[in-house]
């Protein structure tokens, strides 16, 4: 990867300067209004949001993968309870005897977990280096049946599926993410673990989001691309195309593996699945692939949009029709809010694939007038 | 920069106006001087139920939530609770960890306990947070595992004790002696670690060779087990599985001839295994369980099914509801007590469940004796037999008793 023909100038600086404007202030407001938030919704609703940023920072691991570096991945639940379990072991008591704990700093094991999750990617890129398209898809779910044994038999490690495991939590220079440490009141709300846990999942999922920007508008992304649309000619400019291959997966592994760490944070539990289907299953799997479909192949503002729809919605649903009343039949074909988030993720999806194969993204560009000016920026392959 | 100070400038003064601030709930007592805090009202007590109505456990988690609902309609006729009437809370988490996880929030202000919480990644998760909300729970799980957390009451002997009691059983019958091999097959997780936890216990006890087979909840064809199991010689077969897995294995023993007991956790039998292929191999299969099948010949069993048609559910009935009656109905007792200690609050719930040492359910569940902390409230089992001659698909070889072994028998958080 030393080559600069493919530098040509990036779509941002020929934008017009109004739109650029208007495009980062409108990120600002969002910013600002996130956080605000936790001053005026109440903690069931703050828990929704963050399962959304937990699914927010995965997708953006897995859009780069799939749809920038064009490779099929559908081991991203193996890397959630990889990054989970890394993190559980690394800050865990060292005096546990039930399971292993090297009682790190929660940040610096953060950090590592996500290390040891890239690792674990980049481990895989003999695999992920001579296979493409839906060879590579299966072979990769093998990862999330290795997991699954894994997380039942490494007791020590994740708890084992009968009990599982407490995380430490969180803290940041000796600041808690839960409820004990000094009583906090903000403009009177006071901040308890769901307020708390709000902006350090917002900050995770911003700094996600930035560094994601970065690789995409930069060489790695332009090498990424190049690699997907024609090996053969990337190579000619100049990509070393394993490499691109194997350091697209790695990081998309690191991606997975925060977003694991955040999945332990926020069910404040570690505990592997009893069979296939579970919180780091073939189900969860599917769902970031549908997260990423939806959003728009390689689209990264895209992913956080999937995400706050395939996670997200169904929790605002559950709790919305609770509130209101809805849907509050049982028994047979009773139409409860979790079946209905599952007929409108399924149905986006349809839609998408058949009306938009860009997913939102493309709807997106095709709004502000984007894609006009820029085409094939982060356009679908 | 105009635009965006503008902006900065509305969130503030949004900010300003109104936040989530000062919502926290009272407390306090009222004029007969009961003290309350959440879930209680002068008029009202709520409970909360948490359960499974759009997933893979929904049958049997309607079946408890229309247990519990024909409770609360009794009990309220008679008067209710220390003047108050009683309502459910009743939310649906579709077997969703996730989903539950943020429903809990929304509904741990409004209610005082919950008499329902199924699922076993579901109390896994909220297991902190109902200990640091201090919200007593009944669990839709016998796991004694669980039983270090002083807020959840387990309404029923747990799997671990159920085996014991089962094996003494055998034992007593003649069907294992002291020596023998015998084969557990276990679906790996909360249940199962804790029904081999009770079947290592008497294996030791009794010097029995315990052959472990570890399966998955998803694993349908269990023949290559039992054939494994008949080839080391084993004189009985211990089950810690689902219904449908139980099938395979007692159609599996009876077409390799191998023909041995087999004893089942509770939740191994459903008498819908008396429609499915396996229906004439069940007559080796005995089932440990401290809580009766739906239309058991017990009086008070039988008023439940009575009251459960005239509510007209649409679901056919099923084991879940005389359970979910029985549940809510140690619940009453629990909160007469606490309404007797004049403490409604959450803390008063736990300590007037400490105090309720014979829950008393008309026989749906053994006596029930919550006061030792870490100890299962039980260790009387019932062993049945499936009969698709009689309704309800089960009849009792053996009433409520307790083997020696069960009652020595040292609970992982048993203090």
């Amino acid at each position: 990867m030393s080559s600069a023909v493919m530098d040509k100038p990036v779509a941002a600086v020929t934008a017009p300067k109004r739109l650029r404007w208007l495009r980062i202030l409108a990120w600002l407001v969002l910013l600002v209004v996130l956080l605000a938030l936790p001053l005026y919704l109440d903690a069931s609703w703050l828990k929704a949001g963050e399962y959304a940023m937990v699914g927010a920072v995965g997708a953006i691991g897995l859009t780069l993968l799939v749809g920038q570096a064009g490779q099929l991945s559908l081991a991203h639940a193996f890397f959630l309870l990889a990054g989970g379990t890394a993190y559980c072991v690394l800050a865990g008591p060292t005096k546990d005897e039930r399971v292993l704990g090297f009682g790190l700093d929660p940040l610096l094991s953060l950090v590592l977990a996500v290390a040891f999750t890239a690792l674990l990617g980049l481990a895989f890129a003999p695999v992920s280096g001579r296979l493409r398209g839906i060879y590579l898809g299966v072979a990769s779910l093998s990862l999330v049946f290795l997991g699954l044994y894994f997380g039942q038999s490494a007791s020590t490690l994740t708890g084992g599926t009968s009990t599982g495991r407490e995380p430490a939590a969180f803290e940041l220079f000796g600041f808690p993410f839960d409820n004990t440490g000094p009583r906090i009141e903000i403009l009177g709300v006071p901040f308890r673990q769901a307020e708390k846990s709000w902006y350090l999942f917002l900050a995770l999922t911003i700094i996600a989001l930035v560094l994601a920007w970065g690789a995409v508008k930069g060489r790695i992304g332009r090498s990424w691309r190049a690699v997907r649309d024609n090996e053969a000619s990337a190579a000619v400019m100049g990509v070393n195309v394993a490499r691109a291959k194997a350091g697209a997966f790695a990081i998309s592994s690191a991606y997975a593996g925060l977003a694991g760490v955040m999945t332990v944070l926020w069910y404040d539990i570690l505990k592997p699945d009893e069979s296939e289907y579970g919180t780091y299953g073939i189900n969860v799997s599917i769902a970031y692939l549908a997260m990423v479909i939806i959003g728009g192949l390689g689209s990264v503002g895209g992913a956080l949009v999937g995400a706050l729809i395939v996670n997200g919605l169904p929790q605002v649903l559950a709790l919305y029709s609770t509130q209101a009343g809805l849907f509050t039949q049982s028994g047979e074909g009773a139409f409860t809010p979790v079946l209905v988030s599952i007929f409108i993720y399924g149905a986006a999806i349809i839609l998408v694939v058949l009306f938009e194969p860009g997913g939102l993204a493309a709807i997106g560009r095709r709004i502000t007038g984007f894609s006009r000016k820029n085409p094939g920026k982060e356009g679908p392959r | 920069m105009r635009r965006l100070s503008l902006a900065l400038c509305a969130v503030l003064a949004v900010g300003a106006c109104s936040t989530k601030a000062g919502d926290s709930g009272s407390s306090g007592s009222d004029a007969s001087g009961v003290k309350t805090d959440v879930g209680v009202t002068s008029s009202e007590i709520v409970l909360g139920v948490m359960t499974d109505m759009s997933g893979p456990f929904k049958n049997l988690s309607i079946g408890i939530t229309h247990g519990n609902q024909l409770w609360v309609n009794d009990i309220n006729a008679a008067g209710g609770v220390c003047g108050r009437k009683l309502r459910l809370e009743v939310v649906d988490h579709g077997y969703k960890a996730d989903t539950a996880k943020t429903l809990y929030p929304q509904l741990e202000p409004k209610i005082l306990g919950m008499v329902q919480l199924v699922g076993s990644p579901i109390t896994a998760a909220l297991k902190g947070n109902i200990q640091a909300d201090k919200v007593t729970t009944t669990p839709a799980s016998w796991s004694s595992e669980l039983l270090d957390n002083p807020y959840i009451m387990v309404v029923g002997t747990t799997y671990d004790v159920e085996m014991i009691d089962g094996m003494a059983y055998l034992q007593e019958q003649g069907m294992v002696k002291d020596g023998d091999t015998v084969g557990h097959i276990y679906i790996d997780g909360e249940y199962g670690a804790n029904g081999l936890r009770g079947s290592r216990y008497y294996a030791q006890k009794h010097n029995l060779q315990l052959k472990e087979v570890k399966i998955t909840s998803t694993d349908t064809d269990l023949t290559n087990i039992v054939t494994g199991l008949r080839g080391q010689g084993v004189k009985s077969i211990m089950l810690t599985t689902t219904p449908s897995q139980t099938g395979s294995v007692m159609a599996a023993n009876k077409a390799l001839g191998l023909n041995v007991p087999v004893l089942g956790n509770n939740p191994t039998y459903d008498p819908v295994l008396l429609k499915s292929p396996a229906a004439n191999a069940l007559d080796k299969l005995y089932v440990v369980a401290s809580s009766v099948p739906y239309s058991a010949d017990i009086p008070k069993e039988q008023q439940v099914a009575a009251k459960y048609k005239a509510a007209g559910f649409p679901e056919p009935p099923n084991a879940g509801t005389p359970y979910g009656y029985a549940v809510a109905e140690v619940w009453g007792t629990v909160l007469k007590k606490a309404c007797d200690n004049k403490d409604l609050t959450r803390d008063g719930v736990l300590a007037a469940l400490q105090q309720t040492t014979s829950a008393d359910t008309g026989d749906l569940v053994a006596a029930l004796d919550f006061s030792k902390p870490g100890a299962p409230a039980t260790r009387q089992v019932y062993v049945a037999q499936a009969d698709a001659s009689v309704e309800g698909g089960v009849k009792y070889v053996k009433p409520l008793f307790e083997a020696p072994d069960a009652k020595d028998y040292q609970a992982p958080h048993q203090k």
